[in-house]
């Protein structure tokens, strides 16, 4: 018998081109429809657990999945602005914890995050090395963040400007890294968190400048009219937060009326949800969105585009399965003459019937094989994907 | 020595000795069950009068920790990272508000776990009037003003503050209601007691000139109607030449005869406040951080003490 495989064995090492292109059909025809389904479950199962995970956010009227997959998996299409104001207004009602978000900028690519504490106890979040941000301008980061940047803590990043052409656009922030989060295998691995309020010093809504009020700033002082100090445009501007100027470091304006791309909304039961979602119905400027409706619609168009993909890979499969039958047909027919001499030699039929169905059977084990190793893989590192993808 | 110079240096005596008076009483009149220490609620505040009222209030239910050294102003102090950890970890945290503590703009807090003791105060906050704005940027739009910040100076708001403090303990320390309430009762019977004290003294000195050393009697001379003007003189610093001028000028429409300090000035200050100004010293500490010795409230009477004491114009 193990003359047989042998034989068997040394055709399909000779053939070895055409054996690979058998073993690959093989494996795109298993694979391509596991392998999708294997995605998108474990992206629906991803998606759904975030999604239940933060049980409402709201933000300014838009579309409700960029405003999702934003303060879900910090996209980088950025929602339309809401003002602190609404978080406000959510913790007025005592009806919900209300988490500010603000996620507009990047470090490298990598996210920044601009939020307050209890989002990581939200997300039950933990330090692997270094401690919480303390004050304004300090970064912690995702553990990816950190690998990717190559940082920890006692260095620094700086913010990224928007665009190669925001010359005038927003000072880049340098920020020390001050302590690295847990792999917590999800979104929050990308970010670089910072205080929200450290994010509105990147857009330059609160900065640090030297004191207008002193002998060395007159060279920035437009002109002075009783308590009020009008600096001009050369007012030189810090853009690092340190112990020597953080003292410098105000907010002009209301609190209130700074951006955030959304708000979210933890209730402490169904009775509190329903009341807010009451409450947003009739709201003139945000809205309040539940993660997981937005996350079911978006995998029911997920799912619809599966079935076409599925049934569209199942008809190439059966073409390619032709396609290997008509093969090894023809490869029968062509080998006639070595199936004759096998007999002349003393090969009973049985055993040259063995020879061929081993190399059948032997093509159709390592395409099988390889594609539930490509399975494997894919499920091993399909989250990582899936990020890269919603990213 | 003219007697109203005998005058002031007693009455600055007396405001003094009265700091470091006699042993606090028990904190509080209610009976409140002994509580382990382990189970209290951490207290984290950002000036002693808070601290104080949440001692009182909440008793042996809560742990109270204001850091910040007792040699500093707490309204220009900034915690380390190490004590802003602390604060992070507290159970709830107490502001002031009214722009005291500014630090904490500048820090990261768990927002929902920060109590603004005068947050429902806001229509009562007045603007400090010596604070120095600044506007620039595109158009000019960008503008601020300080607020005064120490309310509790005016007794009324300070039982205000003491019954947020109450309503905030309340909500994380269900089932203590009454206990609270007891605390709060005694609290707030204590400051209505320094509050009629000081309405009894200003009602008869209606429109007499009065002279602060810094600009933090802006409440205090709201509740009582005080005719009171500051200048920026540090206890511990002698007055430059500039400040002397302006206190001149000050004077030309605002004859004084006494000056509130916020602490002991030096004697040299004080000799020639009195030698050229005829203006006495008398202090009236803000108590913003814990008196050397004593309590909030045995620094308030000496404060008191010290006003009664002065003689009337």
């Amino acid at each position: 018998m193990r003359d047989t495989f042998y034989l068997a064995w040394r055709y399909l090492a000779f053939h070895r081109v055409k054996t690979v292109i058998l073993v690959g059909a093989i494996t795109l025809i298993v694979f391509l429809p596991v392998g999708l389904r294997v995605i998108v479950n474990q992206s629906s199962r991803q998606l759904t657990a975030r999604a239940e995970a933060t049980p409402l956010v709201i933000g300014a009227k838009g579309s409700p999945t960029e405003l999702t997959l934003n303060t879900l998996y910090f996209s980088s299409d950025v929602p339309a602005r809401t003002t602190y104001a609404a978080a406000s207004e959510v913790t007025a009602t005592d009806l919900a914890q209300a988490i500010p978000m603000y996620v507009r900028y990047r470090v490298q690519g990598q996210p920044i995050v601009g939020t307050t504490l209890e989002y990581f106890g939200f997300r039950g979040l933990t330090l692997a090395e270094g401690r919480q941000m303390a004050v304004l301008g300090e970064a912690v980061l995702g553990w990816r963040a950190a690998e990717r940047l190559g940082v920890g803590p006692g260095d620094h990043v700086i913010s990224s400007p928007e665009s190669v052409f925001d010359i005038a656009g927003v000072y880049p922030l340098r920020m020390p890294v001050v302590g690295v989060l847990e792999f917590s295998d999800s979104a929050d691995d990308d970010a670089v968190f910072v205080d929200v309020k450290t994010a509105w010093v990147i857009e330059g809504l609160g900065h640090g400048h030297q004191d207008l009020s002193r002998p060395e700033a007159s060279a920035g002082v437009l002109r002075r009219e009783g308590n009020v100090v009008v600096g001009n445009a050369s007012v030189m501007q810090y853009n690092e937060i340190t112990p020597d100027n953080i003292d410098s470091f105000h907010f002009h304006g209301d609190l209130s009326d700074f951006p955030l791309t959304a708000v979210i909304v933890a209730p402490p039961d169904q009775r509190s949800s329903a009341l807010l979602q009451g409450r947003y119905q009739s709201a003139e400027l945000n809205q309040i969105v539940s993660p997981s409706e937005v996350m079911d619609e978006l995998l029911d168009t997920i799912l619809t585009v599966e079935k076409f993909v599925i049934a569209g890979a199942v008809t190439v499969g059966l073409a390619t399965l032709a396609t290997a039958f008509l093969v090894f047909a023809l490869s029968l027919r062509l080998r006639r003459r070595e199936r004759e001499t096998l007999f002349k030699i003393g090969g009973s039929r049985a055993a040259v019937a063995t020879v061929m169905t081993s190399e059948i059977v032997a093509v159709l084990a390592a395409g099988v094989l390889l594609a539930l190793l490509l399975t494997f893989l894919t499920q091993r590192y399909g989250d990582v994907i899936i990020r890269a993808l919603i990213r | 020595m003219t007697s109203w110079q005998k005058k002031a240096a007693l009455t600055l005596a007396c405001s003094i000795s009265a700091c470091g008076g006699p042993a606090p009483e028990a904190e509080s009149s209610g009976a409140v069950a002994a509580v382990d220490e382990a189970d209290a609620l951490v207290v984290y505040t950002t000036n002693y009068p808070l601290a104080y009222f949440a001692e009182r209030i909440g008793g042996d239910r809560v742990r109270v920790e204001f850091p910040a050294p007792p040699e500093v102003d707490p309204a220009y102090w900034s915690p380390s990272a190490e004590e802003i950890a602390a604060y992070q970890a507290a159970d709830v945290i107490l502001l002031n508000g009214a722009g005291y503590e500014g630090w904490v703009a500048k820090t990261s807090l768990p927002e929902s776990k920060l109590v603004n003791t005068s947050a429902g105060l806001e229509e009562r906050y007045l603007v400090a009037e010596d604070a120095v704005m600044h506007t620039h940027g595109p158009e000019g739009e960008h503008e601020h003003e300080n607020v005064a910040f120490t309310t509790w100076l005016d007794p009324t708001l300070a039982i205000e503050q003491a019954r947020a403090i109450r309503d905030a303990l309340a909500e994380l320390l269900p089932g203590a209601e009454a206990e609270l309430q007891i605390g709060f009762e005694a609290l707030e019977a204590d400051l209505t007691e320094i509050d009629g004290r000081l309405e009894a003294w200003a009602a008869g000195r209606a429109g007499q000139a009065l002279l602060a050393s810094h600009p933090v009697y802006q409440y205090l001379a709201r509740r009582y109607e005080l005719n009171l003007r500051s200048v920026h003189f540090e206890p511990d610093e002698v007055p430059t030449a500039g400040g002397w001028r302006d206190l001149a000028a000050l004077m030309q429409g605002h004859s004084a005869d006494w000056m509130l300090w916020e602490g002991r000035p030096l004697d040299e200050t004080s000799g020639r406040l009195a030698s050229d100004y005829g203006v006495g010293s008398v202090v009236f500490a803000p108590v913003g951080n814990r008196p050397a010795s004593g309590d909030y409230l045995d620094a308030m009477r000496a404060n008191v003490e010290a006003l009664e004491a002065l003689p009337a114009s």
